[in-house]
């Protein structure tokens, strides 16, 4: 069950990328820019997640998603659609400004929607080299950001920023001590993130790639790779079709309409 | 390949059709097959499993089947058809069986705002747990013993109306016309070799003696409550003397006590909540159960309250549950054994035979019940934790009975060898003093069970 509600607000998956910025103010001018270029109102998704274990055997996980701001809460649904054994659950998010979000979860063996809370950032997102942390959306004030330098990253020219965890609370809670992203200068894409452990060592290693533009001069990613460089695991999430907007009403995005939907 | 030129395909469909859902259409497209418009709508999905349930004190084999389940759904604009069937064969309980069972069969309208479903459904209320007072509205199979205890329920008739108000606020109307009672096996307990278990007493198939529910639901921004109403018979029974027959003639006579499952009428006012508190979550309900007939007759549960108050949150991995599960009777009356006042009169050793009787066929009607004593305290608890990328899953549920001294434990693991192929392993043993109900059961319900499921 905790695997879904890592998918909370699947829809900014990337943002995280944007969080860090250059020092001082710089720093967060650029995380705001990254954020805002690929912040969408209203979007509707699939997106399949495939997990290589070390051996090279793949398990797939697919899933669709839909999210719409209402008023002040973004409302976000996700559903899966395979692998069968898991097919029918569903979720759905209430993303509030400034205090923490509603979620439910329905399970068609279950027959009903469940309230459930959920706390744990640094845990494995559905069995992926992901994190939860990795797959919502963060809070700047969280970290600290620090410009190491600029690099150029398959042509393009890249802010590298490091982005530390304020407190050991919070380094536990995202289950890293550091992150240093690389953040195109010129249009502030993020194309790579380095995780480091808790003990400092290089963990993981996160490639998002295949932007498009959407409306409105935004962009949205369609493959996003995390590999795992102590364990040789690594995972793929691809995004197979992709909406900006939706025309969907706010009464899909209520618990009562998990069950019907099923 | 397929697959590349499916998402091609849908990307392209997406581009030129785009005022239609992303959403809703994948929910149509799990047989990736977008031929036509029917096959949009359509979701065809199930599974095969092998199942065997045993090592209990009477039985090697307690249940061993095989299975397909076969789901299919159809989803139009304001149409929609629901069926499980199920295709069922196997040995339980030392007999053989082939049988077919709908599950869930229903169709109806829906919109936005309002559904209308008619069919075989199967409609689970309540926030806790798997104790759960406000859920009065389906039967259980309580015998049907596999590694999943929502096996159990069993769908029935019914009509149901569902108003959503807002995205908050919603309403449930059912109406369900003829009843369905739930199943026990008590003739497979040891109650002595005098009671004997005869066909169901069920009420009769009329307008009046169905069974009529509401729920008036919200789903608040820091809560979830419910309050809810359900007038009908009651698919969790009690139990019934039909007759006490004495061969008076024979030298050395045996009385016969002959039972009948017997269904009672009550009205339940219930109540259920979920609370958040930062990483905690708090969940409550509770059902003030009203009948009458209770002095009269041994099948018909006092009036009570029942109540389940639970608290969860995940420790570091580990998601635990625990609950405390309770059970006043304000109007509750002990007893009396009877007293063989006349040992050498024939009349009056007959009469204590059937006082008797009587006396602890209501002593085991109020073990069912959960009504020994005026409050009734039981606690429950659940830890479960994924391994291995979550392909592993183990779960331990425990039960305590802090009232009648009964206890039960369900380990249960679970590997998801590849994305469609799961094996359960686990078991379930309960335990109790003598003449409990778990004390009854153990010797037939104790044991273990494997499972092979395969999705599609």
């Amino acid at each position: 069950m905790k695997r879904l509600t890592a998918i909370t607000v699947l829809i900014v998956s990337c943002i995280f990328c944007f969080s860090a910025s250059s020092s001082g103010q710089d720093a967060r001018e650029v995380s705001k820019n990254s954020a805002d270029i690929i912040a969408l109102s209203s979007m509707e998704m699939v997106t399949t997640l495939k997990i290589y274990d070390q051996k090279g055997n793949v398990r797939t996980r697919k899933v669709s998603i839909a999210s719409k701001k209402f008023g002040e809460v973004t409302k976000m649904i996700m559903r899966f659609i395979d692998p069968a054994d898991v097919r029918g659950t569903a979720m759905l998010v209430y993303d509030y400004e400034g205090k923490s979000d509603d979620m439910w979860i329905y399970m068609p063996a279950l027959k009903k929607s469940r309230r459930i809370v959920s706390n744990e950032k640094g845990k494995n997102f559905m069995g992926s080299e992901f994190t939860n942390a990795d797959m919502s959306k963060p809070n700047l004030d969280d970290f600290n950001y620090k410009l190491l330098s600029t690099e150029t990253l398959n042509g393009k020219n890249c802010f590298k920023i490091e982005a530390t965890p304020k407190t050991k609370e919070l380094e536990g809670e995202n289950g890293f001590s550091k992150k240093i992203s690389y953040i195109d200068k010129g249009n502030y894409l993020c194309y790579k993130i380095e995780f480091y452990d808790l003990s400092g060592k290089l963990s993981k290693t996160q490639s998002i790639s295949d932007y498009k533009p959407v409306s409105g001069g935004k962009f949205f990613y369609y493959l996003m790779e995390m590999n795992n460089e102590q364990t040789g695991r690594k995972s793929v999430l691809t995004t197979d079709a992709f909406q900006a907007g939706s025309n969907l009403s706010e009464s899909l995005f209520s618990p009562a309409n998990l069950e019907k939907q099923q | 390949m397929k697959s590349k030129i499916l998402t091609i395909l849908a990307i392209l469909i997406l581009n030129t059709l785009s005022a239609q859902s992303l959403f809703t259409d994948s929910q149509k497209d799990s047989t990736s097959e977008q031929k036509n418009d029917l096959a949009q709508k359509t979701e065809i999905s199930g599974y095969v499993r092998g199942a065997f349930y045993g090592g209990s004190k009477n039985y090697d084999l307690t249940s061993v089947f095989a299975q397909f389940a076969f789901k299919a759904r159809y989803s139009g604009k304001h149409t929609i058809l629901h069926s499980e069937i199920w295709f069922r064969g196997g040995n339980m309980f030392d007999k053989y069986y082939n049988k077919l069972d709908i599950v869930e069969a229903y169709a109806g309208y829906v919109s936005d705002k309002f559904d209308f479903l008619a069919g075989n459904q199967i409609v689970k209320w309540g926030r806790t747990d798997g104790f759960n007072p406000t859920n009065n509205i389906n039967a259980k199979d309580y015998f049907f013993l596999t590694s999943d205890p929502d096996d159990q329920n069993l769908s029935n008739f019914m009509l149901r109306a569902k108003y959503r108000i807002n995205s908050a606020i919603d309403i449930d109307l059912i109406g369900v016309p003829y009843y369905r009672s739930s199943n026990y096996r008590f003739d497979l307990f040891s109650l002595g070799q005098y009671a004997k278990f005869v066909g169901p007493t069920v009420p009769e198939s009329k307008f009046k003696n169905g069974a009529i529910a509401a729920k008036i639901n919200f789903e608040l921004s820091r809560i979830g409550f419910s309050l809810s109403y359900f007038r009908g018979y009651d698919p969790f029974h009690g139990f019934n003397v039909k007759t006490i027959n004495l061969d008076i003639s024979n030298p050395n006579p045996a009385p016969e006590i002959l039972y009948t499952a017997t269904s009672f009428h009550k009205q339940s006012f219930g109540a259920d909540f979920a609370l958040p508190l930062g990483s905690w979550i708090l969940r409550g309900e509770a059902a003030y159960n009203r009948t009458k007939g209770a002095d009269l007759f041994m099948f018909i549960p006092a009036p009570d309250i029942s109540y389940v108050a639970a608290i969860e949150k995940d420790f570091g991995g580990y998601l635990t549950i625990l609950q405390y599960v309770g059970k006043y009777v304000p109007d509750f009356k002990p007893l009396a054994e009877p007293v063989l006042s006349h040992p050498e009169n024939p009349m009056s050793q007959l009469l204590y035979l059937q006082n008797m009787v009587y006396y602890q066929s209501a002593m085991f009607n109020r073990k069912i019940f959960n009504q020994q004593k005026s409050s009734n305290h039981a606690l429950s608890l659940t830890i479960r934790k994924s391994f291995a990328y979550e392909t592993l899953t183990g779960e331990l549920t425990g039960f305590y009975n802090i009232t009648s001294k009964e206890y039960m434990i369900r380990p249960k693991l679970s590997w998801n060898a590849t994305d469609n192929l799961t094996f359960s392993i686990g078991g379930s043993y309960m335990h109790g003093p003598a003449e409990s109900l778990f004390d009854y059961s153990a010797p037939v319900m104790n044991g273990l069970f494997l499972e092979i499921k395969a999705s599609f």
